[in-house]
């Protein structure tokens, strides 16, 4: 019931972000580089929403996983390995996105 | 396939197995003089009784009440007593009969449903009662028995189980029909057993697990709505302790005798 | 029964939910060489921006728009609990996601077309 619940708050959060995210990041299609995305990174406001979405992501991607691999009863077994494997990549891929963004410092 | 007046021939594939001489399943055609009344069930009937009688299949009531004679026919689960062959037959007037689906075969059309009635037993499919019993009957109003959609007239015959493609990968899940089944007991106002229903089905294992692929509908002949009744607990699931309190609010009323206005 | 519009629905959306965790863990890797500077970074998302990427580019974009859409879907199932109108809300999904497909795609591959031939 948890990771139902996961899903959908998640999901709806996702809708805002995403729709953000391809209307600021990818709209018209334009050549990326460190640079271009610099600019906008300068205001810490956009390092706060990219890791924001980085950690709905992550909760929808990781419980949307733990969901299909449980659907399947040979699998389901082991339930908790999954939700624990869930959860350290969620971790990990959390404290690695964060660490991507904070990067974004003007050189020196 | 010959279309003279009435009558045509239609050819039934249907897919044979003998435990004690086959290997595995294979598929065998028939042919049968069918009008535009034949139904499926009865070309099995003119099979087994004049071309071979060790056609193997369940049948009772031959009008959709029983239960007994569900199969997959072309792919779709459906009764076959009240279904005529015309409307299946493919170009080549052909119709495929398989059994219900995920089940283990025991012999021809006839499949082992232990997991289907282990599932249904498991949402205790009676009515547990109130400890405190009405002065007089028990009354419940048009609408609280508009609620629970017609999930009474269920007649369990498997067409939703079968078509359920979850039920395919994890015989661990409740199933649409009995999650109809506790619908109607968590919805019916008469019911005390509020509590541990919703915990044995908001699991995991129960209408969590439901992706509303909607085969369920599709394949009901009683054209019954199990996914809205998931949908419904899913609801009531999460807020179970909101719901239980509101019951137990309306119990009350119908313990002590409802006036009627006349 | 798998030739039902509820299966076809379900399918999509799982296939798409795979592939989309599968890019989401590239993402962040590609992403990540930030890190190491904006050299580094310049340099490996030039590969991810070549001609072969941005046509994969448009299958990204067709399964971030499917799913999306199909999953906004199943929250008014969830939430309205409609199961009558099931088969228009799936054909409307599937037209959403095939015209946004058309209108993001055509862009890309112009922008694409555009860096091929300057």
């Amino acid at each position: 019931m948890r990771v139902f619940q996961l899903q959908r708050i998640s999901a709806v959060a996702m809708v805002v972000f995403m729709t953000m995210h391809m209307i600021v990041v990818h709209y018209p299609p334009f050549h990326i580089d460190f640079s271009i995305i610099l600019e906008r990174m300068q205001n810490p406001v956009w390092k706060v929403i990219e890791i924001l979405f980085l950690f709905f992501v992550l909760v929808h991607a990781l419980s949307g996983a733990y969901a299909v691999l449980i659907d399947y009863e040979n699998v389901a077994r082991y339930k908790k390995l999954i939700a624990v494997l869930a959860l350290v990549a969620g971790i990990v891929g959390f404290i690695w996105g964060t660490l991507t963004v904070l990067a974004w410092q003007p050189p020196t | 396939m010959s279309n003279n007046g009435s009558k045509q021939t239609a050819i039934v594939r249907i897919q044979r197995f003998n435990p004690d001489t086959d290997k595995k399943p294979y598929f065998q055609d028939f042919r049968v003089s069918i009008t535009k009344d034949t139904t499926i069930l009865d070309a099995l009937h003119e099979i087994k009784t004049h071309q071979d009688g060790s056609l193997t299949y369940r049948r009772s009531c031959r009008h959709a009440i029983c239960g007994s004679c569900a199969m997959c026919v072309n792919g779709k689960h459906m009764l076959v007593c009240n279904v005529p062959m015309k409307n299946h037959l493919n170009r080549k007037g052909r119709v495929s009969i398989k059994p219900l689906t995920y089940l283990p075969v025991i012999k021809d059309l006839v499949v082992d449903r232990t997991s289907f009635w282990e599932q249904y037993l498991r949402v205790k499919p009676w009515l547990i009662p109130l400890e405190d019993v009405p002065e007089k009957e028990y009354r419940i109003s048009p609408d609280e028995v508009a609620a629970l959609n017609n999930a009474e007239k269920c007649i369990m015959c498997g067409a939703c189980y079968s078509a359920c493609t979850i039920v395919g990968s994890n015989k661990k899940y409740i199933g649409p029909h009995a999650l109809l089944k506790s619908f109607l007991r968590i919805l019916d106002p008469r019911d005390a057993g509020v509590r541990e229903r919703l915990e044995e089905v908001g699991t995991d294992e129960g209408v969590f697990r439901c992706h509303t692929i909607f085969n369920c509908i599709d394949a009901c002949p009683k054209k019954l709505d199990p996914t809205k009744a998931i949908e419904t607990l899913r609801g009531l699931a999460i807020k179970r302790q909101a719901y239980e309190a509101a019951k137990r609010k309306r119990q009350q009323t119908i313990i002590e005798p409802v006036l009627v206005r006349e | 029964m798998y030739k039902t519009t509820g299966f076809i629905s379900f399918l999509l959306r799982r296939v798409t939910g795979v592939a989309l965790v599968l890019y989401l863990f590239a993402h962040i890797w590609v992403l990540g060489s930030a890190v190491d500077g904006p050299e580094t970074f310049d340099a490996r998302l030039n590969v991810v921006q070549s001609p072969f990427f941005k046509i994969a580019e448009i299958a990204l974009l067709a399964a971030v728009l499917y799913h999306g859409f199909d999953g906004m879907r199943l929250l008014i199932v969830n939430y309205f609990k409609v199961t009558d109108a099931r088969k228009s809300l799936f054909y409307a999904v599937f037209a959403l996601s095939v015209i946004l497909v058309i209108a993001g795609g055509i862009p890309i591959l112009l922008f694409m077309f555009e860096g091929l031939g300057g």
